[in-house]
């Protein structure tokens, strides 16, 4: 009885009664980071906070905001836990508690973005995301900013860039491409356009087009299809891990890897070392992927504090944006003059750059369109090779030559 | 190869698969038959016991490393069958301590049978042993390696993978040997009668309390094992559980309540559905398949392909 | 059931209070995240509400409820989206799809009882979820209306969702409320307690099944469509996921099943505790918020295993009647002194025929071609050995199985092909073998069941339940008592009464003797004759002969599913066959050849 009695007394109170913490001290400018913590996803919720707090000691280490005489960033994390309903409360919450935040970071999950970001706009708190939706970017909101290129544009550039790698080295025009993709949003809007006329402008045949559901159970029937009709290379974008051993290891088995039929994907989990743990390396030899960001040419500074002081063998998408995102921040800061949301927002909104932290995007460029889109934000495509993910394209960035194997 | 050819080969090929993947639902499937089918009682934690059953199996195959003497061929084997015992005294004190106070002939009487009760104490179990396994394991998917996963044998042109191939033939020998248990040995009927109707096996002296826990225990461990056998195909995270539940909850009531043999081809029917249903429906509708078939074997034979006839009164 | 007898208005006044207070509160919370908290509890409390008006009250437990939820959802955000409805009218218009589907769905599974109905619910908003998903629904967002919000139900101040909100819980309060103190909510436990019972006792089944399946989902949708305004974003897992489902369940079981405060209680603890929880542990130690959660649900599980209502509600109740439980007074029954012999003689047209009915169980034919005559006026013994066939053949009789062949006449009219309610309302009542009752109703509860299908109205009904207790002795204090903890003679003196009190012309009594003592067989007896003598027919299975020999006036015997023998009891008893069929051919013999 007393445990029955006494739980909705606490529930009440916690929920009603505990007044928002109180603001800090000016010599701390706080900047959330709203992301998976628990849940499918909390992997890429404990990238991305690595990445942020690599960033926020090099920038205090450095000096802190220098425009705010020092003061120190501070990183504020909350839990964007397993559903849009979690995300969305963790938006609100954060919202409602740090008044003074000066902008943040985040979801992760497209679906969790356009929550969150629904939440973030109505009090004008300026939001960064690596989230490839194409719809986050085209609600006419003010306050979000997209780093990454959208799936659709990731969509327009990739296939050029890939009929090219393939002409160059096999000295002529892959004839047909296979499409093997899971039904969650970010590879049905990258997938979108190639289905819609994309493939068929570049004079290619696609003989496999599958969408399944994720998680699967065994991909034999998937990889069977493309046994039967041998295509010159596969797009494979699932973005579960569990999905993405399935479809290696069946390809393997089915005499289709090592480069019988190229594999490209799309997103960060391929080139996660957590694939290299489930897969071995062999396997992934020549897999490519397309992301929005990765250890690039000229990052070898941070890679080497990042691998020392997170562990990880090297620097992936999520953990490179969110670095990059808070020295976006610290840009703006220094550009403001003072901790406030809205003012961050406009120099976001003004930031033109090529040095600082465009230094982290690929395209080495900071500047947001009206729509919150990054001007020349390009893909980038990484490669496995000798057991790691090496970026080789754009050459701009590239810190290997992409190999295409030859049939 | 003529395009008709390949046609031949694609519906065998995915009758295969349907076969293979289906050997271990059934698997799973006789576990929860034994605390669903015939003790009727509702277990909703049962997929985070088969995800236990998973780490259980990698832990000591890979993780650990205990059993890697063995080689990478036995040893997931080993690990899977291990996997069992493991997860069947952790079913066992779960079972003593928690779950045993809103099953069996104390609750017979008590509102749905003690069944809303059930329902929220399993849910309960259900997040912390999720939960528990993000903070114990981490989230990161994780898999038991082994080549077997990444090889096939070759019948003419279909090919078998040889991890799903092994899980089946174990899958099956384990089925076959807990029904003879189950229907052979004094202490597998005394089990059967205490699950089945609790109160009259207590009246032919059958300690009631203790063959539950381990009808509980059993029920868990065997779906462990499957979960053993399945890590060394697929990688998971501590999540996983939920995405096996509904799949288990299917094939029990697909192939009977309280047939443990039909709770084997219930599963197995499952697996057959999911893999050839991509030979003429969109993939994408691969588990729409599967509810549509369930639901029209249930409306047609609403006791299961397996079950006992079903009377009113 | 609670609080029978305490009036409506007091109902309406405790919810008016809490919705008062609640709003009250609402208005001076100025944190926005709390104000969001605030209206997620008033939806879950919705949807647990949903639940439990069918599986609460009905007993049939839906793991699909997330079907309507998210039918709901997406009915506003797709008219939204595409033809620019303003989810004033999409809510509504989901509602509207969130009851269609109610009745595509209800019509075949209601066929299913038990654990197969339960998951049939669970597979439909599964396969809606891939269907949605295969749709390209995938991520769904309400676009921003910066011109009109407030015709699009967009207010910058969360308060306002909060009170829309509080307005759907009360009205679905309201409506709870209703169906738990009328015919409809009583009907439905009926059903839950014991449906071939409610089914015996004239309910029927289907139709208060689907209604409560469509106003179930009806609230279902609202709330689906409301949290979609809320959340602004739909994704097929939020809307139709497991989860979701699960939600309504564990909030309704929490607080307590049955009773239109458990969803209100269990959302009003479990949503803030969950978000709490999220809020102060998920980026410490992730997951732990996770265990802690299910840690507490399983700590109230053990300590209230059916709802923190019912366990507060029981401890009130003892300890404000502490006596009220032990006593058993012993029921006085009327001495309706009536020898036999006094007994008008029947020589009535046949009130029921039964022309060569069989009812086959596999192989086994239960029923084996039975033809005979009940006389209006009589009370007919149906006797025979156990296993003969003689439940079957009642079961056949009053619909709960149909026959193979065969035609059964009830006063002209064809029986063979009704539902068991259609043949209770043709005037013919029935009690089992083992005792159905409805163990968490009253008495008086009970009857009042069996009551309705011969009654135009409540009142009506209850009166005819009074009577009817009277008639057999459980009048008085004693009909108040809990069904649950009657003895034997007064369960089966109840059971009688349930099938009396709709005043029904033919009576089928089985094994109402079994299990009692010789005066309380006595008694029992009396209240059968006292019926007969008022008119009602009565048809009586027994095993036993020296009761019915003085009881009935025909005997038909029943072996193996045949009828052997049908006659005045004198004759009946030294039938060969019958003899034979009791005690086996060897006693037979030594009957007829006495060794002396």
């Amino acid at each position: 009885m007393g445990v029955v009695r006494i739980l909705p007394v606490l529930a009440m109170a916690s929920a009603v009664l505990i007044a928002p913490t109180p603001s800090v001290a000016q010599s701390e400018v706080k900047v959330g980071l709203i992301a998976p913590m628990s849940g499918p996803w909390a992997r890429q919720g404990d990238l991305m906070v690595k990445g942020a707090n690599l960033a926020i000691d090099d920038i205090n280490k450095a000096g802190g905001i220098k425009s705010l005489g020092g003061a120190k960033l501070k990183l504020m994390v909350f839990d964007a836990g397993d559903s849009v309903e979690k995300a969305k409360n963790a938006a609100q919450r954060m919202v409602a508690q740090e008044p003074d935040l000066i902008g943040a970071t985040g979801a992760w999950l497209s679906s969790f973005t356009l929550g969150v970001t629904e939440v973030t706009e109505r009090v004008e708190l300026p939001v960064l995301t690596l989230s490839y939706s194409d719809q986050i970017t085209a609600r006419g909101f003010k306050f979000v900013f997209q780093t990454s290129p959208t799936g659709g544009a990731q969509s327009v550039s990739t296939l050029p860039a890939l009929v090219r790698m393939a002409e160059a080295a096999t000295g002529k025009k892959p004839a047909s491409v296979a499409i093997i993709s899971d039904n969650t949003a970010a590879p049905m809007s990258f997938a979108k356009p190639m289905r819609e006329g994309g493939i068929e402008k570049l004079g290619m045949k696609l003989p496999v087009d599958e969408i399944f559901t994720p998680p699967l159970s065994d991909c034999t029937p998937l990889i069977q299809k493309v046994r039967s009709s041998r295509p010159d290379f596969l797009l494979l974008l699932p973005t579960a891990i569990s999905d993405d051993k399935l479809c290696l290891e069946k390809m393997h088995e089915f005499g289709l890897g090592r480069g019988r039929v190229p594999v490209i994907s799309n997103g960060a989990h391929i080139g996660a070392p957590d694939l290299l743990k489930n897969l071995g390396k062999d396997l992934l030899e020549g897999v490519m992927t397309v992301v929005a960001n990765w250890g690039a040419k000229g990052q070898d500074d941070i890679i080497k504090s990042f691998v020392a002081a997170t562990g990880e063998p090297w620097i992936t998408q999520d953990s490179i944006s969110t670095y990059g995102d808070m020295m976006i921040f610290k840009e703006a800061l220094e550009k403001a003059g003072v901790a406030d949301r809205r003012k961050v927002a406009e120099a976001i909104r003004a930031m033109d750059t090529t040095t600082g932290p465009a230094h982290y995007f690929p395209g080495n460029r900071i500047k947001f369109d009206e729509n919150g889109r990054r001007v020349g934000a390009d893909v980038v495509i990484v490669q496995w090779q000798n057991g790691v993910p090496l970026t080789v394209y754009p050459p701009t960035s590239a810190v290997a030559e992409p190999i295409w194997p030859k049939k | 190869m003529t395009d008709w050819q390949w046609f031949i080969i694609d519906i065998l090929q995915a009758f295969a698969a349907g076969l293979l993947v289906g050997g271990t639902y059934g698997l799973m499937c006789v576990g929860l038959g034994i605390i669903f089918g015939v003790m009727r009682v509702v277990n909703f934690a049962h997929g985070d016991f088969m995800m236990l059953g998973m780490y259980a199996a990698y832990y000591l195959v890979t993780g650990f490393g205990v059993l890697a003497f063995l080689g990478p061929y036995v040893a997931p084997i080993v690990g899977a069958l291990l996997a069992g015992p493991i997860v069947f005294a952790i079913g066992w004190v779960l079972h003593r301590f928690l779950i045993a106070n809103v099953t069996g002939a104390r609750v017979v009487s008590a509102e749905a049978e003690g069944h809303y009760a059930q329902i929220i104490l399993t849910l309960g179990i259900a997040l912390v042993l999720a939960n528990g396994g993000l903070i114990l394991f981490g989230s990161l998917p994780i898999s038991v390696q082994t080549p077997l996963s990444r090889e096939s044998w070759a019948i003419g042109e279909v090919l078998l993978n040889k991890a799903r191939t092994v899980s089946f033939f174990i899958a099956v020998a384990v089925a076959i040997l807990l029904y003879m248990f189950l229907t052979r040995t004094s202490l597998g009927k005394a089990l059967r009668a205490a699950a089945d109707n609790p109160i009259a096996a207590a009246y032919v002296g059958v300690d009631v309390d203790r063959a539950h826990r381990l009808a509980f225990g059993l029920g868990v461990g065997i779906t462990a094992i499957a979960g053993g056998l399945i890590a060394s195909s697929q990688s998971f995270q501590p999540y996983i559980g939920f995405d096996f539940v509904i799949v288990m909850y299917a094939g029990v009531v697909l192939g009977g309540m309280g047939s443990i043999l039909g709770a084997f081809w219930g599963g197995l029917t499952i697996g057959l559905v999911q893999q050839m249903s991509t030979l003429v429906l969109p993939y994408q509708l691969q588990n729409t398949a599967i509810f549509v078939v369930f639901l029209l074997i249930i409306f047609f034979r609403p006791q299961g392909m397996f079950g006992r006839v079903w009377e009113r009164t | 059931m609670q609080g029978s007898r305490s009036s409506l208005k007091s109902h309406y006044l405790a919810i008016g209070a809490f919705a008062v207070i609640y709003l009250l509160i609402a208005l001076m919370v100025r944190n926005s995240y709390y104000q969001l908290i605030m209206t997620l509890v008033l939806v879950w409390a919705t949807m647990g509400l949903s639940w439990n008006l069918l599986s609460g009250y009905s007993g049939l437990i839906s793991f699909g409820h997330a079907a309507f939820f998210g039918l709901g959802g997406y009915t506003m955000t797709i008219a939204f989206v595409k033809w620019g409805l303003t989810p004033w009218l999409g809510i509504p218009l989901g509602m509207v799809v969130g009851v269609l589907a109610a009745i595509i769905i209800g019509i075949p599974t209601f066929r299913l009882r038990g654990h197969y109905f339960a998951l049939s619910m669970l597979a439909y908003p599964l396969a809606l979820l891939y269907v949605f998903e295969w749709l390209g629904y995938q991520e769904e967002t309400l676009p921003m209306m910066r011109d009109a919000p407030a015709r699009y139900m967009q207010f910058a101040d969360q308060r306002v969702y909060t009170a829309i909100a509080l307005v759907i819980l009360v009205a679905a309060m309201v409506v709870s409320l209703h169906v738990e103190r009328s015919r409809f909510g009583r009907s439905l436990l009926a059903i839950k307690q014991n449906q071939p019972a409610a089914e015996a006792a004239g309910v029927n089944v289907l139709k208060w099944k689907m209604l409560a399946l469509m106003l179930s989902a009806a609230v279902a949708a609202a709330a689906g469509g409301l949290y979609a305004v809320v959340l602004l974003v739909v994704t097929p897992p939020t809307m139709f996921g497991v989860l979701t489902s699960a939600q309504a369940l564990i909030f309704t079981l929490f607080g307590g099943v049955g009773v239109y405060w458990g969803p209100v209680i269990g959302a009003g603890i479990l949503v803030p505790l969950a978000e709490t929880l999220h809020a102060e542990l998920g980026h410490i130690i992730p997951g732990i918020q996770g265990v802690v959660y299910g840690s507490a649900i399983i700590a109230i599980v053990l300590l209230a295993p059916d709802g923190i209502y019912w366990r507060i509600r029981d401890y009130l109740a003892t300890r404000r009647a502490p006596i009220d439980t032990a006593e058993r007074v012993a029921p006085s029954v009327p001495i309706l002194a009536a020898s036999k012999d006094e007994r008008p003689r029947t020589s009535g047209a046949p009130l029921l025929e039964l022309d060569g009915v069989v009812r086959t169980f596999g192989g086994l034919r239960a029923v084996d071609g039975v033809s005979l005559k009940i006389k209006e006026g009589e009370i007919h013994g149906i006797i025979g050995p156990n296993g003969a066939g003689k439940t079957t053949l009642f079961n056949v009789i009053n619909g709960f199985l149909p026959a193979d062949v065969g035609s059964i006449r009830f006063a002209g009219g064809e029986l063979l092909g009704l539902k068991p309610h259609e043949v209770c309302a043709r005037g013919i009542g029935r009690t089992f073998q083992v005792v159905r009752a409805f163990p968490r109703m009253s008495v008086l509860e009970n009857v009042t069941i069996g009551a309705f299908v011969g009654a135009a109205n409540d009142a009506e009904a209850k009166a005819l339940a009074y009577a009817a207790l009277e008639r057999v002795g459980l009048a008085g204090a004693r009909a108040d008592a809990i069904a649950g903890g009657l003895t034997t003679n007064e369960l089966r003196r109840m059971e009688l009464a349930r099938a009396l009190a709709p005043r029904p012309r033919l009576i089928l009594l089985d094994e109402t003797l079994a299990g009692l003592g010789h005066e309380e067989l006595e008694g029992i007896l009396d209240v059968i004759r006292q019926v007969n003598r008022e008119g009602g027919t009565v048809a009586i299975i027994e095993h036993t002969m020296h009761a019915m020999v003085k009881l009935a006036d025909h005997f038909s015997v029943l072996d193996h599913g045949k009828l052997i023998a049908s006659g005045p009891p004198g004759e009946v008893i030294k039938d060969p066959a019958v003899i034979e069929a009791y005690l086996g051919k060897k006693w037979m013999d030594r009957a007829q050849h006495p060794v002396t």
